[in-house]
């Protein structure tokens, strides 16, 4: 990452390495119901084995690939700051996305903990705008920091009047 | 700050203002409306001595059975509801299985809109319809009203739009006089008659006549003349030989379609006036509409935040376009289209009527568009090659797989390449973006070339979005979010080295802290296309 695409520099902070492990854990369970569907397909419709072979296949060696390589691309990545203007995250792996929202048009701030980021105590940080596209998602930050600074961001963003449109 | 949302299901427990009833009239329009509804079978059973049986009868009897329970409901809704207007909220109670409590803080409230079909009209009713900018993506809708008295329509539009205080209920004798005259607006826009030929040549042309002969169809059948049978009759078919038949039918079908767009435009357009008109709270955007089921749709100026001007690709030789408001609490996925603001019109008027609305000369949908570098060609080029790899190799993968597939079927998918090509340089041609007078111009699209103007101040964040081959090609999307409209605009593939230039003009001030030293000088500068090819 010495080279930046484009001409902002990189956010202060990386995600915890073990967001690492939880992408690795969410890919694997989406790819292992996926493949398990379609083994349990290709074991009772007789008719559908001459197709479905090579789509588990492909499905089969896709999966381990993105296992393999999206969560070390991720967290080579994934960055975030909060600076005392505006929420600046990076984030992606094949397409990379850099977003930032300033802190007077933020409208709520949210922390999203899923069954496995509550075992490895980590959290998505959701801050969103009037935009119905605009939420900038920050995974795998640790539970107690994102808590730290949702609860930063809520009393920050209370002081702002107007509806932030 | 505003976490709370606009439109919410809890009461305002902190007033007693009394609920009221839907107008009355209703209860009797619904009669009238499932009277109606048997009238056709009635007739066809009394005069014509139909048989009831489903072969033929069918659709007539399942259209008056829709139309009695439809009345039958209506009556029942008209029973169950409730609406009452406090300081704080519009409320309404409606639902008989499920109790429903919808309120809309009256400080949200975005639109009042008035609409009436012929069966409104003729009993002096109006639906009047609240909105608030919800979300539709989140389950929430507007707040309509079906229906209450034209004056009562008029005079809540004037209380929540306006703010004018609500009348006591005492007033109720007061709501039977006609509404004070509006205050005169300034027309932008009228209907031409000429607009008619933009919208009577369209695919949608065979389906409409498909209904409409379908309907005719069923309708001769049931008084006992043979529709079919007259058709056959009317030339020597076998003669004529089978492929100028379909040739005769589909000319026939698309001329009958044509002529029922036509109606249905001048129907629904009918004295179609776009005005601006001063209210308590600014001026607001105004569209006027309709033969039977009249339509009036007003904007908040001060909701405005740019306008959008889209030119479908088949059409673009005759300059033909659609127009609409960029504006916060406009849904463009809601069944009105209150977004647009002409009818389906020659580009030019929709060119000075988009200045008009936006009040900045010169147009910033006249400006001059900076294009894109050609290297966002390539990229394009590449995705309609890969799509037509992609489909012949899945063409040439299922012929193997179904035997009866002849073996040549693979060649068609081939014949995606010159289309996708062809698609790929008119997406490319249509790449453009500007900054000037405080509006982000950005345009793009292949099937339907959009050009939108969004004010900088309506811009609520910003997004870099670059994919591996975007970033071989040293290019990236620039992406505003906004409440308005969208909720997001793009410049698609602008040079990566003016990316953050382009953010920074939209937004100013918002990426500063997080530029690369070296670029915020360059950033001054004027770019420089060497230092940009030079850039790795």
């Amino acid at each position: 990452m010495a080279e930046q695409p484009i001409a902002l520099r990189s956010p202060k902070h990386r995600v915890e390495r073990r967001a690492i492990g939880l992408w690795a854990l969410q890919s694997l369970i989406g790819f292992g119901v996926l493949a398990g569907l379609l083994t349990a397909a290709y074991l009772i419709v007789d008719g559908a084995r001459s197709w479905l072979g090579p789509v588990l296949v492909v499905v089969a060696v896709w999966g381990a690939v993105v296992t393999l390589v999206m969560p070390l691309w991720r967290y080579a990545v994934h960055r975030w700051e909060v600076t005392e203007d505006a929420v600046y995250a990076v984030s992606g792996w094949v397409v990379r996305e850099w977003r930032v929202v300033p802190l007077s048009r933020i409208q709520t701030v949210d922390t999203i903990r899923g069954p496995l980021e509550q075992a490895m105590s980590l959290a998505t940080l959701v801050v969103t705008t009037a935009s119905s596209r605009g939420a900038v998602k920050v995974p795998g930050i640790d539970a107690q920091v994102a808590a730290r600074v949702a609860e930063e961001l809520t009393q920050i963003t209370q002081r702002t009047p107007g509806d932030a449109t | 700050m505003s976490a709370e949302p606009a439109v919410t299901d809890t009461p305002d427990p902190a007033s007693d203002e009394p609920w009221q009833r839907l107008d009355t009239r209703v209860v009797w329009v619904d009669a009238a409306k499932t009277l109606l509804s048997m009238v056709p079978a009635g007739i066809a059973i009394a005069f014509f001595g139909a048989e009831i049986d489903w072969g033929t009868m069918g659709p007539i009897l399942g259209a008056t059975a829709f139309g009695v329970l439809g009345g039958i409901a209506d009556l029942l809704r008209w029973v169950k509801t409730r609406y009452r207007i406090t300081d704080q909220y519009v409320e309404r109670r409606t639902g008989l299985l499920v109790r429903r409590h919808r309120s809309i803080r009256r400080d949200r409230i975005r639109s009042v809109d008035t609409s009436a079909r012929f069966r409104h009209k003729l009993a002096g009713l109006r639906v009047v319809t609240v909105g608030a900018g919800q979300h539709s993506a989140a389950g929430e809708a507007a707040l309509v009203l079906d229906a209450v008295r034209t004056e009562t329509a008029e005079r809540l539009r004037q209380e929540l739009l306006y703010g004018v205080t609500p009348a006591p209920a005492a007033d109720a004798v007061d709501a039977a006089e006609p509404a004070e005259p509006r205050p005169e607006g300034r027309v932008l826009a009228r209907l031409a008659r000429s607009w008619v030929f933009y919208n009577m040549f369209s695919i949608w042309a065979f389906l409409m006549a498909a209904g409409l002969l379908w309907g005719t169809y069923w309708l001769l059948r049931m008084f006992g003349l043979d529709p079919a049978g007259f058709v056959r009759g009317l030339a020597d078919w076998d003669a004529i030989g089978t492929a100028w038949t379909i040739v005769i039918a589909v000319a026939a079908v698309g001329a009958v379609g044509v002529v029922g767009l036509a109606v249905d435009f001048f129907t629904e357009n009918w004295r179609f006036v776009l005005e601006r008109v001063p209210g308590e709270r600014g001026t607001v955007l105004r569209t006027t509409q309709g033969l039977f089921k009249t339509r009036e749709v007003n904007r908040d100026d001060n909701r405005l935040r740019g306008v959008q001007i889209a030119e479908p690709l088949l059409w673009r030789w005759i300059g033909m376009a659609d127009t609409s408001v960029v504006s916060t609490g406009l849904s463009i996925w809601s069944m009105t289209p209150s977004a647009q603001i002409l009818p389906r019109g020659p580009i030019s008027v929709a060119r000075r009527v988009a200045a008009e609305v936006l009040e900045t000369t010169p147009s910033p949908v006249d400006r001059p568009l900076r294009p894109h570098p050609r290297r966002a060609l390539r990229r394009r080029a590449g995705w309609a090659l890969a799509t037509t790899g992609v489909v012949t190799g899945l063409l040439a993968w299922l012929t193997t797989l179904i035997d009866g597939l002849p073996g040549g079927v693979w060649l068609a998918g081939l014949g995606l390449l010159p289309v996708g090509l062809a698609l790929a340089v008119v997406a490319y041609r249509s790449l453009g973006h500007a900054v000037a007078d405080g509006y982000l111009v950005v345009r793009s699209g292949a099937w339907a070339r959009t050009t939108t103007a969004l004010q900088s101040r309506a811009v609520v964040g910003v997004t870099f979005r670059q994919s591996l081959l975007q970033r071989r090609l040293r290019l990236a999307t620039v992406e505003v979010t906004t409440a308005a409209g969208m909720g997001r605009y793009s410049a698609l593939d602008v040079a990566s080295a003016d990316a953050v230039e382009l953010a920074t003009a939209a937004a100013p001030g918002l990426l500063d802290p997080f530029l690369t030293t070296s670029v915020a000088t360059a950033a001054a500068e004027a770019p420089d296309p060497v230092q940009a090819q030079a850039r790795p």
